[in-house]
């Protein structure tokens, strides 16, 4: 094998992806339990985070931009590296809106939520399941469970709505709700288009694979 | 895969083998070179790009004990075909080598008036609009406009290749072969012939051998991948450097072996 210089080092582009993943992945967890749990504490880690995967976005750009010049791939090498840096960015936005969900635990840590979490903690899951298929989808170089983003993505969007409704009814019932409501409508919304941006991951892990464009949503 | 798209068709290979002797350098090659396009050929050394080009204007069977079988079918007609003059195809069907070759002892004008001449053109003024187009095409004029005289070997390198694409051009070819022509050149030369190549596509079919696989990916429309004697893969250009099908030409363009 020949340009061993250049695989190792998609070799490190890749473990630098994983960690992005690991971060969004935390940072939805984090954040959604920090709300859960008005955790304060749990909520400005989240803020750390984001500057760290910040951070790491900006030198997964730097190295794949490096390679495409001096390495000038193409072919799987071109759709791998093109794929790792939109990976990444489109993760530093997951962190980006976790950031915002933390604001919302700051903003409602001192009184009792409105209501116990239950269906917000469940979008929270479906979208680190999400990401985990993204990462083993990189990791094996297999399409598999790709198709089962849009399912899942499908069940988050179903989720929002429930949600949509039931606060609804709390503000509808007694307006002094509006505040309390809107801040979890919110983090509701937040985590829906977390959902879509995983779920659009995907779609272009599959064409880094396969070489074919996939519509997701 | 084996047809090109959208255009009508230049040349047509239908089941092309060549031996060297006994030994076998091209397997049964068949595909459509469009016209008025650019179609590069890649693959590793040895796997016969050359023999390929030269197959398609009989220069193959100039080499002794060389031998080629099945059609090469140029605007439907077999060049093969045993009523064909080989030098009426060369002339169609223009070749522009690796190592610019000016004929020395030539002056620049005599170089790209030298195929006309030995076609029997003696007309002055015809020889003259002939060799200041064949320059202004292959972009070479306005360096040698005020010096036509001096001798072709005196120019720079990519100047002689220039000069050579001129010599090429002014026999008013159908389709031009280039075996590698910029692998002696600087990249500033190498910018030049790739423009210019991308010209030449208006008035002409264009097959160009390279082994710059940068420069395949710039200048051709469809691109062709040929190993060990047999053609691999042949698409568009983009598709085959975005998405190749076969896991050979994968493995050659991102450079894991070859
Ligand atoms: N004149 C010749 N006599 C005998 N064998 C030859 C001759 N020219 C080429 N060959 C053989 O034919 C095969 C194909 O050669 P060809 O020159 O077509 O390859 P190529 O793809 O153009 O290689 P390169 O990239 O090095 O120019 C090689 O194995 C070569 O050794
Ligand atoms: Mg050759």
């Amino acid at each position: 094998m020949v340009r061993n210089r250049f695989q190792k080092e998609m070799e490190e582009l890749r473990k630098d992806v994983r960690k992005m993943a690991e971060h969004a992945k935390n940072g939805v967890e984090t954040s959604v339990l920090s709300l859960k749990n008005q955790d304060v504490e749990m909520a400005e880690s989240i803020f750390a985070r984001e500057d760290e995967s910040d951070i790491l976005n900006l030198g997964i750009d730097d190295r794949g931009m490096k390679l495409t010049a001096l390495q000038q791939p193409v072919a799987r090498d071109l759709r791998f590296i093109s794929t790792m840096m939109k990976v990444s960015d489109n993760y530093e936005r997951v962190c980006d809106l976790t950031v915002k969900i933390a604001e919302i635990t700051l903003k409602t840590a001192k009184k009792p939520l409105l209501k116990p979490l239950v269906d917000i903690p469940r979008m929270a899951q479906t979208i680190i399941e999400m990401i985990d298929i993204n990462t083993m989808a990189i990791e094996k170089w297999k399409v598999d469970e790709i198709g089962v983003l849009n399912e899942k993505d499908d069940l988050i969007d179903a989720l929002y709505d429930q949600v949509y409704r039931e606060l609804l009814t709390f503000m509808i019932k007694d307006p002094r709700t509006i505040d309390d409501a809107t801040h979890l409508l919110f983090v509701a919304r937040y985590l829906e288009r977390i959902g879509d941006i995983v779920a659009k991951t995907g779609a272009r892990i599959h064409y880094m694979i396969t070489g074919e464009r996939i519509w997701i949503k | 895969m084996q047809e090109a798209k959208e255009t009508s068709v230049k040349i047509s290979v239908e089941g092309l083998n060549a031996w060297f002797n006994t030994n076998q350098v091209l397997k049964d090659i068949s595909m459509d070179i469009a016209e008025k396009r650019i179609t590069a050929i890649i693959g590793p050394s040895g796997c016969g790009k050359s023999t390929f080009v030269r197959c398609l204007n009989r220069m193959h069977e100039v080499v002794p004990k060389a031998r080629v079988t099945g059609r090469v079918l140029l605007d439907g007609e077999d060049i093969y075909s045993a009523d064909v003059d080989p030098v009426d195809i060369r002339r169609r069907v223009g070749m522009v080598f690796q190592k610019p070759n000016p004929f020395p002892t030539m002056s620049v004008y005599d170089n790209v008036a030298a195929g006309l001449r030995l076609m029997g053109v003696r007309d002055r003024a015809r020889l003259d609009r002939v060799v200041k187009k064949s320059l202004e095409m292959s972009a070479l004029w306005d360096e040698v406009k005020g010096e036509l005289n001096k001798s072709g070997a005196s120019l720079s390198g990519g100047q002689q290749q220039r000069l050579c694409i001129a010599r090429a051009l002014a026999v008013e070819p159908e389709v031009i072969l280039m075996d590698e022509p910029c692998s002696a050149l600087d990249p500033i030369a190498t910018a030049k012939i790739e423009d210019l190549i991308a010209e030449l596509k208006k008035d002409y079919t264009v097959i160009i051998v390279t082994h710059n696989m940068q420069q395949a990916a710039r200048v051709s429309d469809y691109t062709a991948f040929f190993f060990l004697g047999e053609l691999i893969e042949y698409e568009a250009t983009r598709e085959l450097f975005e998405s190749p099908a076969d896991k050979r030409t994968e493995d050659y363009i991102t450079g894991r072996f070859g």
